[in-house]
């Protein structure tokens, strides 16, 4: 009970940190470097790879553990619309996809979850996460309705975002191991 | 899985991608065997090197290049001799 209860707190608090990092710091500098870009989805989606990489750590417990956080920022983003059904449906589709493109593969034979004895596949993840990003657009514009040309931003954003955010936990293990 | 083991998978993640792009600093032989010795070290106890060189994913690995790894993440700070006099023992490090 109590690892439920970290896994959540710790999967909800990253995908609020990196919805906080991507709206309210990526996207201004976006807005400000590329102005004639239409688009309003992000070319650096850092909560797509939150959502990527708590489903290949924790499996289908990614679902409520990413749950609160995924609410979260709904409600911040839309205020007392998230509780519309088309809200509500698009949180599904956020926090369950990713998981059933793990369980899929692994059902196809293909498992790339952690096991002891086993090396984790960084470009199998990278793999999963392009996977999981059109999928995720195909749902979510089932419900929202958002135009096909926001499905090449969407896919951008979300895989530069896996990408970067590897990184940052390389950066960040580094500093950590520089300290210790 | 425990925070500390999902702690250490996300660390073998990004070590794979450190590899891939040529980011390391330790060998693939290293980097094996340090995963091993991470996995086989519970809770800060002492690993020993007929433990480590059984390890599914060092099993491929020659004596010769076992040994010499080995040495070479003493040297480096990833593992430690055990304080005790026994010397096929060691404590991981986290790295420097």
């Amino acid at each position: 009970m109590r690892s439920w209860i970290t896994d959540t707190f710790f999967a909800s608090l990253a995908y609020v940190g990196a919805s906080f990092l991507t709206f309210s710091v990526l996207m201004p500098l976006q807005n400000v470097f590329f102005p004639e870009y239409p688009s309003r989805a992000s070319l650096l989606f850092l909560p797509h790879g939150v959502r990527v990489l708590a489903a290949w750590l924790l499996g289908w417990r990614a679902v409520p553990a990413l749950l609160p956080g995924v609410f979260i920022v709904f409600a911040l983003l839309g205020g007392a619309d998230v509780f519309l059904a088309n809200r509500l449906l698009a949180i599904a589709i956020a926090v369950t996809t990713a998981p059933a493109v793990f369980y899929l593969l692994k059902w196809a034979g293909w498992d790339l979850f952690p096991a002891p004895g086993r090396s984790p596949c960084w470009a199998c993840i990278m793999g999963v996460g392009g996977i999981t990003s059109v999928l995720v657009s195909i749902l979510t514009n089932m419900a929202f309705g958002s135009s096909t040309s926001e499905y090449v931003a969407f896919l951008i954003g979300d895989m530069s975002g896996l990408l970067f955010l590897m990184f940052g936990l390389y950066f960040a293990f580094r500093v950590i191991d520089r300290r210790a | 899985m425990t925070e500390i083991s999902k702690l250490a998978e996300l660390r073998k993640l990004v070590h794979s991608m450190e590899r891939t792009l040529g980011l390391e600093e330790l060998s693939p032989v290293e980097r094996d065997i340090y995963y091993a010795a991470e996995e086989l070290s519970k809770n800060g106890s002492e690993i020993r090197t007929y433990g480590l060189i059984e390890h599914t994913l060092v099993q491929n690995v020659s004596r010769p290049t076992f040994f010499r790894a080995l040495k070479s993440l003493v040297q480096k700070g990833y593992l430690a001799h055990s304080g005790n006099a026994n010397r096929g023992r060691y404590i991981v490090n986290a790295p420097r």
